[in-house]
């Protein structure tokens, strides 16, 4: 007995940790090169497309320039080990390379400005309570899969039927189109 | 609704392959290599068809580029036994990728052998393709979309912009890329678009139209003195 077992343990394990990892049970997570209060900036009541300028703008939310971080962060004397990377980043005039954490499968189109400009949806809703984190995430607070997306272009398409009249022109075109799988695919 | 529609010039194509190539880098059309190509297994979504004039046989060569013909009533479709090929709203013949099992029968089915499948992984993600575009995996069925997520992002903007999509700002890589201007795309629901225009011209054919997939993708013969 003994080896043969041993082996047969390690391989078992060793292929179910594979597994998990890729099906994304398991993960590293992403680390940031400045530990980033959201808490600390939200409390300043800043509202998050002040920072995230690009949601209303375009697909991509991003993040903002570290000139903008420095245009607070800049003077005084401070001990802070993360507001000195922060200042080494602004004097070099270089980008913090953030990582992304929230991120969709390549074959998905997904835009922001309809759903922030547009349809008016509060961020934390996709996003989660952004607002409570004194630290970057790790992994994203709450995810999105197609049911999700479905489900409320379903109810939306619902508000839209309910609230045309004849005389509007195509609530069927709308509908049809917001949950065809060429909106989101790509 | 709009319905999208193409014209290609025959009088006009030169054959030059710029809408080929155009095509490949729009949409991340992998290269093959030459052992998979000597089996016939080249992805091209738009190729250049060749034909030989009837009448005047070695003199001169008819050139006839060939995307995805995007019938309105397509036999590919009917025969996909997942949902992944299917004409959308707006007349597009829709390939969900990642919801394709690969059994090719929509490749049997095409009557214009528009549709290639990824025998192997011919590519993976890297930088310099083209984002908005997904690499497909192996083992699925690909094939020109109408380069339809310049659609997906057009729609966006105009719809941020609360307005409809104006003639030209949805256009194919191929149209765009033509240098003699053969390939015109738009609108056909539109009977004033060019494009509608066009496919009124009684040069306009379809290719196999006897077959009654009816092509949104017109072409219009050599004019007069032309052959
Ligand atoms: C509107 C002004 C403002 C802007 C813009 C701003 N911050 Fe801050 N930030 C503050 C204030 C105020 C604090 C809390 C007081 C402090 O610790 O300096 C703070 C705290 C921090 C801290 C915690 C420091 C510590 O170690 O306790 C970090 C890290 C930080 N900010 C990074 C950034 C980065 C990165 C950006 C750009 C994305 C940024 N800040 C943009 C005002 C701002
Ligand atoms: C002071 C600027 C600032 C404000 C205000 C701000 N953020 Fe951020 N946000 C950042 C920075 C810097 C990062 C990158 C570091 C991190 O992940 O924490 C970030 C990261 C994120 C990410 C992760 C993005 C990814 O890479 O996947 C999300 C989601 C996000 N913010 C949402 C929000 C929401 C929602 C609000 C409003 C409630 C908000 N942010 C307000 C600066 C800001
Ligand atoms: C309808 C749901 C939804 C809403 C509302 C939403 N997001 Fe997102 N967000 C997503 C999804 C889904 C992704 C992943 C996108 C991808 O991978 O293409 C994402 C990604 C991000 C990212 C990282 C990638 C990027 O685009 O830069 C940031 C930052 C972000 N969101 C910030 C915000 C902010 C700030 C708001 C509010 C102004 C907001 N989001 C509103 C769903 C949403
Ligand atoms: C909380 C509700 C909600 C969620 C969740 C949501 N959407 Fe939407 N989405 C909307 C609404 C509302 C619109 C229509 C906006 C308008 O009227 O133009 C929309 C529009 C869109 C459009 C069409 C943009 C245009 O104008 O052509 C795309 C693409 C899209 N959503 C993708 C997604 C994807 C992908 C997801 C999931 C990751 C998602 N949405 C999740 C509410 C939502
Ligand atoms: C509103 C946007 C939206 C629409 C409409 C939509 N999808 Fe999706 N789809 C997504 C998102 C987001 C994902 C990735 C998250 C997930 O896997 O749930 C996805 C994932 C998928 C996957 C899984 C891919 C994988 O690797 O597991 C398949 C298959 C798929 N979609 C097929 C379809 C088909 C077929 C249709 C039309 C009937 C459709 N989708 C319509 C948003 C959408």
């Amino acid at each position: 007995m003994g080896v043969k077992r041993v082996v047969l343990i390690v391989v078992v394990g060793l292929g179910i940790l594979t597994w998990a990892y890729s099906a994304g049970w398991v993960s590293g997570g992403v680390s940031q090169p400045i530990a980033f209060p959201h808490k600390t900036h939200l409390d300043l009541k800043l509202p998050c497309a002040g920072c995230h300028q690009r949601a209303e703008k375009g697909a991509v939310a991003g993040r903002p320039p570290t000139s903008l971080c420095m245009a607070c962060h800049a003077g005084g004397d401070t001990k802070s080990a993360e507001i000195k990377k922060l200042r080494s980043y602004g004097e070099k005039g270089r980008e913090i390379p953030w990582q992304r954490v929230w991120r969709l499968p390549s074959h998905v189109f997904f835009p922001h400005r309809p759903h922030v400009v547009v349809a008016k949806i509060n961020c934390q809703s996709c996003h989660g309570p952004m607002e409570t984190l004194t630290k970057p995430p790790a992994t994203p607070l709450k995810t999105l899969d197609m049911n999700d997306c479905i489900a409320c272009h379903e109810s939306r398409e619902k508000a839209v039927m309910a609230k045309a009249t004849t005389a509007q022109a195509h609530p069927k075109a709308a509908r049809s189109l917001l949950n065809d799988c060429n909106t989101c695919h790509r | 609704m709009a319905l999208w529609g193409m014209v290609i010039d025959l009088d006009r194509c030169t054959g030059c392959q710029a809408c080929v190539m155009a095509c490949k880098a729009e949409n991340n059309v992998p290269a093959v290599g030459q052992k998979e190509a000597e089996r016939g297994r080249i992805i091209s979504w738009m190729q250049v068809l060749t034909e030989t004039d009837e009448e005047h046989h070695s003199e001169k060569m008819r050139f006839i580029p060939r995307p995805c013909l995007q019938c309105d009533d397509p036999p590919c479709t009917k025969v996909c036994p997942v949902y992944a090929t299917y004409r959308n709203p707006e007349g597009i013949i829709a390939q969900i990728y990642n919801r394709c099992i690969g059994c090719r029968f929509c490749m049997a089915a095409c009557p214009y052998n528009a549709k290639y499948f990824n025998w192997y992984t011919y590519q993976k993600e890297k930088p310099g393709q083209n984002p908005d575009v997904s690499v497909r995996e192996k083992g699925v069925v690909e094939k020109c979309t109408f380069c339809h997520h310049r659609l997906q992002k057009a729609r966006e903007r105009a719809h941020a912009e609360k307005r409809e999509i104006e003639p030209g700002e949805y256009n194919t890589a191929c149209a765009q890329a033509c240098p003699a201007q053969a390939i015109i795309f738009g609108d056909l629901a539109d009977p004033g678009s060019e494009v509608s225009k066009l496919a009124r011209s009684p040069r306009a054919f379809k290719l196999q139209e006897e077959l009654g997939t009816k092509p949104k993708v017109i072409y219009l013969t050599e004019g007069e003195g032309g052959g």
